[in-house]
C-alpha cells in the first residue's frame, strides 16, 4: 500500500508547470498516438531523446520518473521476454543450449527454494529475482553434469530483440509522458482541464461537470481509502492475518477479509459524502460558478503546433517511408 | 420570530422501526439548543428531516415559515448548513479552498465574491495557512474547521451540528465549541446535536429525545435540575452532577459545595 503514489504533483517553476492544463493533456493525446504510430526503432529512440529532453528543460528528476516505472516493471519484463523468446525471424545474435541435468536440476530447486526463503530480506526484490533468473539460465547453459534429462535450444533473433525493446520504449515514453503531467499539475486543475476539454460532449448529453467532480472525488478519497485498508490490515494483522505470506488460496481468502469491510465502508462514506453535498446545496446537472479558471496562455500556443507537428511528421513517415 | 417550527413529526426506516413520533418543537431565531440523546434516539434523523434529507411521514416543519416540501427544500438549504459527525466524510474539495468554495460554488457567487469569502472564513477558523493543503494532511478539527467555514461562506442563519465533536481529540472539541459559542454570539441559530452532556450546558434549551419521542424540553438550567429526567434519559452524567445527586440524597445541605457543584456542571 506504500508504494502506491496519488497525487504525485511535485511543486515547481519551469514553463510545464506554467502551461494550461488543457494543453498539457491534448499535448499528451497527442504524442502518445504519434508513440503508437511509429515503426521504426529508430524512430521511437528519436521521441524517447525528445521526452527525456522535456525532462532536463522542465526540470524533472529522472529519479521520479523512474520511480512511476517501477509499478510496471514486471509488466515490461514479462513484454520483453515474450517478444524476445516467440519472436524467430531475422539473423540469429546469440545461441545456446539449455541442458536439465540431474544435477543442475537439484541445484535449480536448490537456488529457488534459497531464492523463496530469502527474497523477504532483500531491498530490491525485483534485481534479485533478474538474477536469480539469469543465473539458473546461465547454469542450465554451461554447466549439466549428471545424466541428462531434457535439452533445448535457446535462440535470441534480431527481430524478436529489436521488437522487444521497440515496445519497451514506447511503454517507458507513455509513462514518463503521463507522469510528466501528473507531476507538474495540480489534482484541481487536471480536473478542471479534463472538464473543459470533454465539454463538448454535452451534445451527446454528457456532462462533463459531473464526469469532472467524480474524478475529483475519487482522486480526493483515495489517501483516505488507503488509510482505511491499512487499518483493516492492521486489524486482520492483530488476528493473525499474515499478508505477505500464505499459498494462493490463502491470500484469496486474505483479500477478501480485506475487500468485504472495504466495500461497506466505502458505501458508508459515500451515502455520508452525498448527503453532505445535498446539504451544501449541490443539484447534479444544475450549472455552478467555479472559483479556479484556467488561461491560455501563447506558450501553450507554440506547444499545440509543435505537437501537431510531430503528430503529422509521424503520420507522413508512417505513409510515405 | 420562530426560526424553525415542527408539528407532530413523525418518521419510520421502515415498518419495525420508528424513528421519531408526533415530534413538535419550536426553535427561536438566534437561539443555541441542544438534542440530547443516546444513541438511535432519533437525534441525527431530526437533522437530516430538518434540512430535508429525509422525508417525514407525518407532519410539517417550517423554516421561516416556509413549509418544507419538494419544491421548497432547496431553498431551505440555503438557509441551513449543517456539520456532520464523521470530517472525513464531508470533505468534497481536493484542498482545503475548494472545500470552503464548493457550497458557494453550488450557490452560483460569483468568483471575486467566493475569493474574499475563502479568506474571511479561512481566517476566521484559524485555517488559513493551511488553504492550499488536501484533507489527509489535516487533523480531524481542522476538518471540522474547514466544513465550519464552508457552510460560514454560504451565509446561512441557522447551523446544526450533528454530534460534530464526537470523533475529535478533546483539543479539538474545545476548539469546536469555542466556534460554536462565537457564532452563536454573532447572531446564528446553533442547532447543537450530541450525547454529551457538557456540550449542552452551554445552550440556551436542551431537548431530550428517548426512543424517538421529546423526553423533556426546557431552558438548560431546568433541565440539569431534574433529577428525574435525566436518570430516565440514560445519558452520562456530569460528575459534578452526579455528586451534587449524591449529596442530595445524603440529606447533605452545604449550599456553598452545591453552588461550587452547579457551577462546574456549567463549565463556569
Amino acid at each position: 500500500m506504500k508504494n502506491i503514489i496519488v497525487g504525485q504533483y511535485i511543486p515547481g517553476n519551469s514553463f510545464l508547470y506554467k502551461m494550461d492544463p488543457r494543453s498539457k493533456i491534448i499535448a499528451l493525446g497527442l504524442l502518445m498516438i504519434s508513440a503508437f504510430l511509429f515503426e521504426d526503432i529508430s524512430h521511437i529512440v528519436y521521441m524517447l531523446v525528445g521526452v527525456l529532453l522535456i525532462l532536463k528543460i522542465g526540470g524533472i528528476p529522472i529519479m521520479r520518473i523512474a520511480r512511476g516505472l517501477r509499478p510496471i516493471m514486471i509488466l515490461l519484463l514479462f513484454t520483453f521476454s515474450f517478444q524476445v523468446v516467440f519472436i524467430k525471424t531475422g539473423d540469429v545474435i546469440f545461441d545456446t543450449e539449455l541442458t536439465l541435468s540431474s544435477v543442475n536440476l537439484i541445484l535449480m530447486i536448490l537456488i529457488i527454494l534459497t531464492w523463496y526463503f530469502t527474497r523477504r530480506y532483500i531491498k530490491s526484490r525485483f534485481l534479485y529475482l533478474i538474477i536469480v533468473i539469469v543465473g539458473i539460465l546461465t547454469m542450465l547453459s554451461l554447466f549439466s553434469p549428471g545424466f541428462k534429462i531434457s535439452s533445448s535450444d535457446f535462440v535470441i533473433y534480431e527481430d524478436g530483440l529489436l521488437g522487444a525493446s521497440f515496445i519497451m520504449v514506447r511503454l517507458i515514453i507513455i509513462v514518463t509522458l503521463s507522469t510528466i503531467l501528473t507531476l507538474t499539475t495540480r489534482p484541481t486543475d487536471l480536473n478542471l482541464g479534463l472538464e473543459r476539454i470533454l465539454k463538448p460532449l454535452k451534445l451527446v448529453r454528457i456532462n462533463s461537470e459531473e464526469i469532472a467532480l467524480i474524478i475529483s472525488i475519487a482522486l480526493r478519497y483515495i489517501p483516505t481509502l488507503l488509510d482505511e485498508a491499512n487499518k483493516i490490515m492492521l486489524a486482520q494483522a492483530s488476528r493473525g492475518v499474515d499478508f505477505s505470506e500464505g499459498k494462493l488460496k490463502d491470500k484469496v481468502m486474505q483479500i477478501i477479509s480485506l475487500l468485504v469491510p472495504m466495500f461497506i465502508i466505502s458505501f458508508k462514506r459515500s451515502d455520508d459524502l452525498a448527503n453532505a453535498m445535498e446539504a451544501r446545496s449541490f443539484i447534479p446537472g444544475n450549472p455552478r460558478t467555479r472559483i479556479h479558471i484556467l488561461t491560455w496562455h501563447y506558450r501553450d500556443t507554440l506547444v499545440m503546433i509543435f505537437c501537431v507537428v510531430v503528430l503529422a511528421s509521424t503520420i507522413f513517415v508512417r505513409v510515405y517511408l | 420570530m420562530n426560526t424553525i417550527e415542527i408539528k407532530d413529526l413523525s418518521f419510520s426506516y421502515s415498518e419495525d422501526i420508528t424513528a421519531l413520533k408526533n415530534i413538535n418543537l419550536v426553535i427561536k431565531k438566534g437561539e443555541w439548543i441542544s438534542i440530547l440523546g443516546h444513541n438511535g434516539s432519533g437525534k441525527s434523523t431530526l437533522a437530516k428531516l430538518i434540512i430535508g434529507l429525509l422525508k417525514a411521514d407525518k407532519g410539517d416543519i417550517y423554516v421561516d415559515e416556509v413549509l418544507l416540501t419538494e419544491d421548497t427544500v432547496h431553498e431551505i438549504r440555503r438557509k441551513i448548513g449543517i456539520v456532520f459527525q464523521n470530517p472525513d466524510n464531508q470533505f468534497v474539495g481536493v484542498t482545503v479552498e475548494d472545500d470552503i468554495a464548493f457550497g458557494m460554488e453550488n450557490l452560483n457567487f460569483e468568483r471575486e465574491d467566493m475569493i474574499n469569502k475563502i479568506v474571511e472564513y479561512a481566517k476566521k477558523v484559524d485555517m488559513f495557512e493551511y488553504i492550499s493543503k488536501e484533507p489527509h494532511a489535516l487533523s480531524g478539527g481542522q476538518k471540522q474547521r474547514v466544513a465550519i467555514a464552508g457552510i460560514l461562506a454560504m451565509n446561512t442563519d441557522i447551523i446544526i451540528f450533528d454530534e460534530a465533536t464526537s470523533m475529535l481529540d478533546p483539543k479539538g472539541r474545545e476548539s469546536i465549541i469555542g466556534y460554536i459559542k462565537e457564532l452563536n454570539k454573532e447572531g446564528k441559530t446553533i442547532i447543537s446535536i450530541t450525547h454529551e452532556m457538557k456540550e449542552a450546558v452551554n445552550s440556551d434549551r436542551i431537548i431530550i429525545l428517548k426512543d424517538g419521542e421529546v423526553l423533556a424540553i426546557g431552558e438548560t438550567n431546568t433541565i440539569l435540575n431534574d433529577k428525574e429526567v435525566l436518570n430516565s434519559s440514560n445519558l452520562e452524567l456530569l460528575l459534578p452532577l452526579k455528586l451534587m445527586y449524591k449529596l442530595d440524597e445524603a440529606n447533605i445541605k452545604n449550599e456553598k459545595v452545591k453552588d461550587i457543584l452547579w457551577q462546574l456542571s456549567l463549565n463556569k
